[in-house]
């Protein structure tokens, strides 16, 4: 359209002026952008305010969206515009003329003269409130995204869980509350299922949800026992074992003080419980160990003995072994008097201890494994290949009497080992004895027999009783042998680790806590008490000492309730061995120890 | 010099309280004992979880206080300043309460959130410790709006002298009027982008940036004035568009340096806004799932 604008100006001596301008454009755009038909400063102008466009031969007002003009006085946005109309835009007024020939529209425009040109400003967008960024705006979607994923979200994955449905892992629910990573046993086994431990709001992991699969796990005092005390109940799995924090490696509590809580002053809460005081692993922090000892009683039974162990627990210093074995280790250690069969070298620990694979604990020493290969049960010199069954005594006693039943009556039995080796001064009975046969053989093994029992062969090793029974299968009873298979049944305790000391390995290393060297006597107990312990250990961290907490050796949870009830009861009825004719007694040789 | 009252306000005293609430927090912080790693679960760990969320929402209160002229309760600036150095110390805090465990998790959300309202608050620390001199001392102690009429008296001037002119200078002129740019959105203020144009002889629009384009245009018809009048004409534009590209430049600069003392805000009142939220959540969903 072709439009003439005629801005009216005060001149410099009052006299109004005329500026005509023509326009041609399709619309005529007016706002205080430069590049606006008409451009207009003042406060609330925007850069493109509003145009006049010519709709047939109407003249019609269209603002920008959100902005409005002064319409003969009242606010509008759009209107149809006749002559005569004045739009009013911050203080200047446009009038709306009748067009001169050759134009489509006329306007005379008033400008305001008050003005300022500062106001131009509002042409640019200068400031960052006038951009798409919204402090207000920003904060209500910050708001919404925490409220989604933060709240929302998981708390309804966490009612379709409930309600046992499965959700893809690619949801983040719940798992979005998770403060920290689960252990890895636990993660493969509940995995993002957080009901499975946190069963209700605003409850703390109750020990169900924990024994729902720990069933095998037992409390540190069993109910029995925690009743004879005034002790409260055991604390929540939870208070020890923490769950959701890096290190996992913290999932057991460690710490001295879960035990010293309570066992630094027993007296107080542990009622009827005798225990003693506890502060830590140091001399004066940690009482003398106190090693569980067997003891056999015989009690008569039939025509013999039972023999009743019985598990001690005694003072580490007045504590004696009472395995019924004679041995002496210094004898054996003694390189002038025990030289090890087949390359003639000292005996070493290991000839005869044997770790087993837990690394704690020792292989039961037995005649067969360790000792036949020095001792034979030889009884005849002229027969060297013979032996006696060993742990049988009356088998010994069978097999003596058919070895000389048959060397006396079979006439080419004897022969062989006669012409073979005679010994010098020794008188055979085979050539003396003018009897019947079999009546030389009776004495001959009755002899045999005798001497075993009490002068050479069994009476090495073992105590026997001479019953003097008429019936030579009563007579001998051999007491049988038995140790302890863990002086410490509630303690842990790591050989392997202790393998090597400093600059002690091998022999040394075991002999610098087994005075083994000096113990001549079977009775000897060669464990070390904590004097030795604390040379190298501490509860402590300090220069030259390894820290031990109360878990290094110490179990929380018992890893067999039952045989800690039995010792602290006294009695071990599981450990009863019977001898006598009709129950045939169970391998008596049987040495083991830790 | 509100920035040098703000860090030194009272002898620095609240530098003293920061200090002291960091070195408690590493004093809490290492006496956690050795049953569990460092977390937020221990008596500690509740303690200074505790001391941050009040401390956070002590921090939201400065906006509360700004805005209540009548309040009593110290001076705004005051409050700034402890504002400013109990932030910064929050930081110590809440890293200490995490026990430096991180995931991706509700928990660590609330923690970032934390870490970009302090740091945002940092770098608007900077700006309002460095920005306010560079912008006085580019508009040369006047306001913007001076500049702005400066501007418009400017281009008026421009118009006319260019109206006497040939078309086609004419044109240029109007056009570079027209097509100037100053400011817009967010990438252009902060970066003073300047999309000017000017539509030259051949009625093309070409770029313009920084003015330059149209005074060369101007400048080299300047030789071949065949008249006097046109030369002066020539002459007296080319003076008022070097002064209109002077003007431009400050206008630019300081729309750019105005840009970054506020965009932090724009970061640091939102994101506090959702940390609340995060910081809320935090609390109950640890008793959620207790």
């Amino acid at each position: 359209m072709d439009a003439l604008l005629r801005e009216l100006r005060e001149g410099p001596d009052g006299i109004a002026e005329y500026y005509d301008t023509e326009i041609s454009s399709k619309q005529l755009t007016i706002g205080s952008a430069a590049d606006r038909n008409i451009q207009l400063l003042g406060r609330g102008i925007a850069p493109e305010h509003a145009m006049l466009v010519l709709a047939g031969s109407q003249l019609m007002l269209e603002c920008r969206r959100g902005e409005v003009v002064r319409l003969n006085g009242k606010k509008r946005a759009t209107a149809r515009l006749e002559v005569g109309d004045v739009i009013e835009l911050a203080g200047h007024r446009l009038r709306i003329a009748q067009p001169p020939p050759g134009f489509n529209a006329a306007i005379e425009l008033q400008p305001n003269d008050r003005i300022d040109a500062s106001a131009f400003e509002s042409a640019f967008r200068t400031d960052l409130s006038q951009t798409f960024l919204g402090k207000r705006s920003l904060a209500w979607a910050g708001v919404l995204l925490v409220m989604v994923f933060g709240l929302l979200l998981p708390f309804f994955v966490m009612k379709l869980h409930h309600a046992g449905t499965a959700t893809p892992s690619w949801i983040p629910g719940d798992k979005f509350w998770n403060s920290g990573p689960l252990h890895q046993v636990h993660q493969q086994a509940i995995g993002d299922r957080c009901e499975t431990c946190h069963q209700k709001l605003f409850q703390r992991v109750q020990d169900a949800a924990c024994t729902e699969c720990h069933r095998t796990t037992h409390d540190h005092i069993m109910p029995a026992r925690l009743a004879l005390t005034e002790l409260g109940p055991t604390p929540r799995c939870a208070s020890c074992h923490r769950e959701h924090n890096e290190p996992q490696t913290f999932l057991v509590n460690r710490s001295d003080s879960v035990c010293v809580d309570c066992h630094a002053d027993p007296e107080p809460g542990f009622g009827q419980i005798k225990l003693d005081r506890v502060l830590g692993f140091a001399l004066q922090r940690h009482p003398e160990f106190k090693p569980h000892l067997l003891v056999s009683t015989a009690v008569p039974a039939g025509s013999g003995f039972t023999y009743e162990w019985k598990t001690l627990v005694t003072e580490l210093d007045k504590a004696h072994e009472q395995s019924n074995l004679k041995f002496s280790h210094q004898q054996h250690l003694d390189p002038n008097q025990v030289l090890r069969r087949g390359d003639s070298k000292p005996l070493n620990c290991a000839d005869c201890h044997r770790l087993e694979p837990d690394g704690e604990h020792f292989a039961p020493i037995s005649m067969e494994q360790q000792c036949s290969s020095c001792h034979e049960l030889t009884f005849d010199p002229g027969a060297p290949d013979r032996q006696l069954p060993h742990g049988k005594p009356r088998e010994v006693i069978l097999t003596l009497q058919d070895y000389f039943t048959r060397k006396f009556s079979d006439p080419n039995a004897g022969r062989a080992t006669r012409e073979r080796r005679r010994l010098p001064g020794r008188e055979d009975e085979e050539e003396t004895c003018t009897g019947v046969p079999f009546d030389c053989a009776m004495r001959s093994a009755r002899k045999e027999i005798e001497s075993q029992f009490t002068r050479r062969g069994c009476i090495g090793c073992h105590a026997v009783i001479d019953t003097k029974a008429a019936n030579v299968f009563d007579r001998f009873q051999v007491i049988p042998i038995r140790f302890a298979r863990d002086y410490f049944p509630a303690n842990r305790f790591d050989h392997r680790s202790h393998r090597i000391q400093g600059k002690s390995t091998g022999d040394d290393a075991c002999l610098s806590c087994h005075a083994a060297r000096k113990s001549e006597d079977a009775s000897d107990l060669m464990v070390p008490g904590i004097t030795k312990c604390t040379e190298c250990h501490g509860d402590r961290a300090a220069t030259q000492r390894v820290t031990l907490q109360c878990v290094s050796c110490h179990e929380y949870h018992p890893r067999d309730p039952t045989l800690l009830e039995e010792l602290r009861n006294g009695a071990s009825t599981r450990l009863t061995t019977t001898l006598n004719r009709e129950t045939k007694p169970a391998p008596a040789g049987e040495l083991a120890g830790s | 010099m509100i920035h040098r009252n703000l860090l030194s306000y009272r002898g620095a005293r609240y530098l003293w309280w920061s200090l002291g609430l960091i070195v408690a927090s590493c004093a809490l912080y290492v006496t956690q004992g050795d049953s569990q790693p460092p977390n937020g679960g221990t008596w500690q760990g509740y303690v200074l979880g505790t001391v941050g969320a009040l401390l956070i929402v002590w921090l939201t209160m400065l906006g509360v206080r700004k805005r209540r002229y009548s309040s009593t309760s110290g001076t705004v600036q005051g409050w700034t300043s402890a504002h400013v150095y109990l932030g910064s110390a929050l930081i110590v805090t809440a890293t200490l309460h995490s026990g430096i465990q991180v995931g991706w998790n509700l928990h660590t959300l609330a923690y970032v959130l934390m870490c970009v309202v302090i740091l945002s608050g940092l770098f608007g620390l900077y700006t309002y410790m460095s920005y306010p001199q560079l912008i006085s001392k580019n508009r040369e102690g006047g306001a913007r709006a001076q500049l702005f009429a400066e501007l418009f008296d400017l281009d008026r001037s421009a118009r006319s002298v260019a109206s006497r002119c040939a078309p086609d200078i004419a044109i240029a002129v109007d056009s570079s009027i027209e097509r100037t740019t100053l400011g817009g959105g967010i990438y252009s203020q902060l970066f003073s982008r300047d999309g000017s144009y000017f539509v030259r002889g051949e009625g093309k629009p070409v770029r313009n940036t920084d003015q330059q384009q149209v005074i060369d245009f101007v400048g080299a018809r300047l030789p071949r004035a065949a008249k006097g009048a046109e030369a002066a004409n020539l002459q007296q534009l080319i003076v008022l568009l070097c002064r209109r590209q002077a003007v431009l430049r400050r206008i630019r600069r300081d729309i750019r340096l105005y840009g970054w003392l506020k965009i932090w805000l724009y970061f640091h009142v939102p994101v506090t806004i959702a940390l609340l939220v995060a910081l809320v959540l935090h609390i109950i969903v640890t008793f959620f799932y207790w």
